[in-house]
């Protein structure tokens, strides 16, 4: 490629590694467990083509023998479990997912055949796209040893509606026919994928760290002899995008190319990037830069994350950026008045009410710090741990017991946990004695008599 | 009464109609109900903790006598489905079979909780040789607008399977299933007979309890007899003795040491410490925000503040609970509550 054509490609593409050595690599699990993702998706690959091998040398021996046998004695053909032939990725966007499969199959010598949210992804299209590469090797193959391919099915959380109908059982009858491995990537959790959940295994990969993105960052920049970009900037750049690679050297790439040498830091703030992120840059935004109502309104107006949603996270994270008891105490005061409000709105379904909501939550509770000076600085935003729903209900242990608790004695559960259960505690905190008796009577093992003591 | 329960509320339990103390009047009616092998359904009113659902049992077994087990069952109204429960639900919701209509082919769904705790049993005949099957359904006001599915329920399956609901408030009822069923008012056990019943369990206990500790008792739990019989035990658990002064040091010890805690924190101003103890507290008590709030309010009094500061506070606790009436979020009214607290501790 020459040098203009190659100025003009998008950082991303010009950068994207073309071997697992170049790549930052995230750190991921697999069943709850760290895994080295690099090692793993190596082992997943070769695994499958040993295990394919011998299963194609199975059914072939199987085939000769059905056809010199009578139809009741025929064997059915063997099939290699789902799980090693599929694998899903699932993570942020731009921390390298798909760069890896590439990289990979590069280090490997493999094609790469991909199938993305772009492409139209009925049961025909993927059948179009994919069928025919996938099925047995063409005649051509034996002529030209051709290269092993592996399947990219790219976005799969991007598969709903009726655009995509019937995709998800087709992968998963690609999955039970396919010669050549699969790799899936997404971002997300999504419900209608539980099929495919449940046949295959997941890698579960976490952002990058700040160092790594650093690391790839700086070794761009020097590449592209790009000097006038301060420390700093870059630092508030990476922080900004939360351990997205790709998010980070786009933005750099528009700082660079956009201005004409005059870098400034207003710039880098207008960089905003629509993406899972962004509640976390609405928090960060709402409790440190805002400083007028109208600059609140537009904050809470610009984001299409749900209210309902946004002002639980407020709730949550609150605490840790007004520190001043004053503040604390005006922030709450606003934030549930703000809630009565919303309380009042469902019961009586009078919405012209639901701006004096938003303005609570949101304009109320960041104006009631009086200075900006202490809560500067990077903070920890964190998602709303406790969602109260109204509901009631037990912990894993808790249930055990109170069965336990059932078996002798008619009581609700809910009886059990308000009433029964602390007097138990109480009891059980008189003496050791008393502890004994009273678990060797509800028959409680060692876990459960920890429920018990849970208080002392 | 066998003598190796080491809980006392269990251990005086009634076995038989006959036991349950007091209620002379109910029981003589349910009696009725008994020898003439049949009744309406049933409707028992009284407030809450004082024995409804142990009279209804008991009832419910002396009836159906040695086939009670396949025919009877306790449903509590209050507990929510889980979530296997709730998919059964909705897999089981059947398609219309009508044919022109608003309703030709579509699904029709009955309330979740009807669909799994009394369909399936109020369907299946009775066994054995009763008159019907009986189901007890516990909390009965909770359901709210899932009453409006018991109408039918009670008519189309009355012959089969008799009802008998219980609730601590009547006005929680919609008036057709009060009309559906038999009223029967349930007390609270008197003085007198509460007396008689505690000096029993300490006859029994070889407890020593001193004169009219039995009436601060009653006036304590308000005629509950399973919280009298627990304070009784933990008051009396060292040396067998039990005093007015012990009475009142253990009728709080249930929560007392979390929610002093809890206060003490918030006084001190430690607002996320208190935060966090309060959603330990809510997690291992599933208390609702009214509840925590009066249990703090209890707490706080017994805290020796000057008149002017407690005023404040009360003041401060009343109106966060008023905005907990209408607001969505229990987490942000508690937290309302413990933030003030901590803002109003730095006056103290």
């Amino acid at each position: 490629m020459s040098e203009s054509s190659l100025n003009k490609m998008p950082w991303v593409e010009k950068y994207r590694p073309k071997s697992m050595s170049e790549m930052a690599l995230p750190s991921a699990k697999l069943k709850g467990h760290k895994v080295d993702l690099s090692e793993e998706l190596k082992k997943f690959i070769i695994i499958f083509f040993q295990e394919k091998k011998k299963i194609n040398d199975e059914n072939h021996k199987i085939k000769s023998f059905n056809r010199t046998h009578e139809e009741k004695e025929q064997k059915k053909l063997i099939k290699i479990s789902p799980d090693k032939v599929a694998v899903l990725l699932e993570g942020p966007p731009g921390v390298g997912k798909t760069s890896i499969v590439y990289a990979l199959a590069n280090d490997l010598n493999l094609d790469v055949i991909e199938t993305n949210a772009s492409d139209v992804r009925t049961k025909k299209g993927l059948e179009s796209k994919l069928n025919e590469s996938i099925k047995s090797r063409g005649i051509m193959d034996f002529i030209s040893q051709s290269k092993d391919k592996i399947l990219l099915i790219d976005e799969i959380d991007g598969l709903y509606g009726v655009a995509d109908k019937g995709a998800v059982p087709t992968i998963l009858n690609i999955i039970d026919s396919t010669q050549f491995p699969i790799i899936m990537c997404s971002n997300e959790y999504k419900q209608n994928l539980q099929p495919l959940y449940n046949k295959i295994h997941k890698l579960e990969i976490n952002p990058l760290s700040q160092d790594e993105v650093l690391r790839i960052a700086q070794r761009i920049l020097i590449k592209e002899k790009i000097t006038n970009l301060q420390e700093g900037m870059i630092n508030s750049i990476i922080e900004k995008n939360h351990g997205d690679l790709r998010g980070v050297i786009n933005d750099l790439q528009g700082i660079s190319q956009g201005s004409s040498g005059k870098l400034d830091s207003e710039l880098i703030n207008s960089l905003n990037r629509d993406s899972t992120e962004e509640i976390f840059l609405i928090i960060r935004d709402l409790f440190q830069n805002v400083s007028t109502l109208k600059q609140a309104r537009d904050l809470t107006n610009k984001s299409d994350v749900d209210y309902n949603f946004l002002y639980k996270w407020v709730n949550e994270n609150i605490p840790s950026f007004i520190k001043l008891n004053s503040e604390l105490a005006v922030a709450y005061d606003n934030l549930s008045i703000a809630d009565e409000i919303f309380g009042r709105i469902q019961k009586t379904q009078n919405w012209s009410t639901l701006p004096y909501f938003y303005d609570l939550f949101a304009g109320g509770v960041s104006l009631s710090q009086k200075s900006r000076k202490e809560n500067q600085g990077f903070r920890k935003v964190s998602f709303p741990r406790y969602i109260s729903t109204g509901m009631f209900s037990l912990n894993a242990n808790e249930r055990l017991v109170v069965e336990k608790i059932k078996k002798k004695y008619e009581i609700s559960e809910i009886e059990a946990i308000q009433d029964f259960l602390p007097f138990l505690r109480v009891l059980a905190s008189v003496s050791r004695k008393q502890l004994k008796l009273v678990s060797d009577w509800l028959e409680l093992d060692a876990t459960e008599k920890k429920l018990l003591k849970i208080d002392s | 009464m066998s003598e190796d329960i080491p809980i006392w509320r269990i251990k005086y339990l009634p076995k038989t109609l006959d036991e349950v103390y007091g209620r002379s009047d109910v029981k003589n009616k349910l009696k009725e109900y008994i020898n003439s092998k049949n009744f309406p359904h049933l409707l028992f009113l009284g407030p809450e903790g004082i024995g409804k659902t142990t009279i209804a049992r008991l009832f419910s077994q002396e009836f159906l006598g040695s086939f009670y087990e396949p025919n009877l069952k306790i449903v509590y109204a209050d507990v929510p489905l889980t979530s296997e429960e709730r998919t059964k639900a909705r897999s089981e919701a059947h398609y219309s079979t009508n044919k022109i209509g608003r309703l030709a082919g579509m699904t029709i769904t009955t309330p979740a909780f009807i669909q799994v705790q009394i369909k399936p049993f109020v369907r299946v005949k009775a066994m054995g040789d009763v008159p019907f099957k009986i189901v007890i359904v516990k909390n009965f006001e909770t359901l709210s607008s899932d009453q409006q599915g018991f109408r039918r329920l009670m008519e189309s399956f009355g012959s089969n399977c008799r009802m008998i609901l219980i609730s601590h408030n009547i006005s929680g009822i919609i008036d057709p299933i009060k009309s559906r069923c038999q009223l029967v008012m349930i007390p609270p056990i008197n003085v007198k007979e509460f007396e008689v019943l505690i000096k029993t369990v300490a006859k029994n206990e070889k407890i020593m309890i001193e004169n009219g500790t039995e009436e601060i008792l009653y006036k304590i739990t308000k005629g509950k007899i399973a919280k009298a019989i627990d304070l009784l035990q933990i008051a009396s658990i060292n040396d067998n003795t039990v005093s007015v002064e012990k009475l009142y040091e253990n009728s709080m010890v249930f929560h007392k040491d979390l929610i002093r805690s809890l206060l003490l924190m918030t006084l001190k101003g430690q607002f996320h410490k208190a935060r966090e103890l309060s959603r330990k507290i809510q997690s291992n008590y599933k208390y609702t925000v009214q509840e925590l709030f009066i249990l703090l309010y209890n707490e706080l009094t017994k805290i020796p503040l000057g008149t002017y500061a407690l005023a404040n506070c009360i003041n401060v606790i009343a109106d966060a609970d008023f905005r907990a009436i209408d607001g969505r979020d229990s987490d942000i009214q508690i937290s309302n509550l413990l933030s003030k607290l901590c803002y109003y501790s730095e006056f103290l």
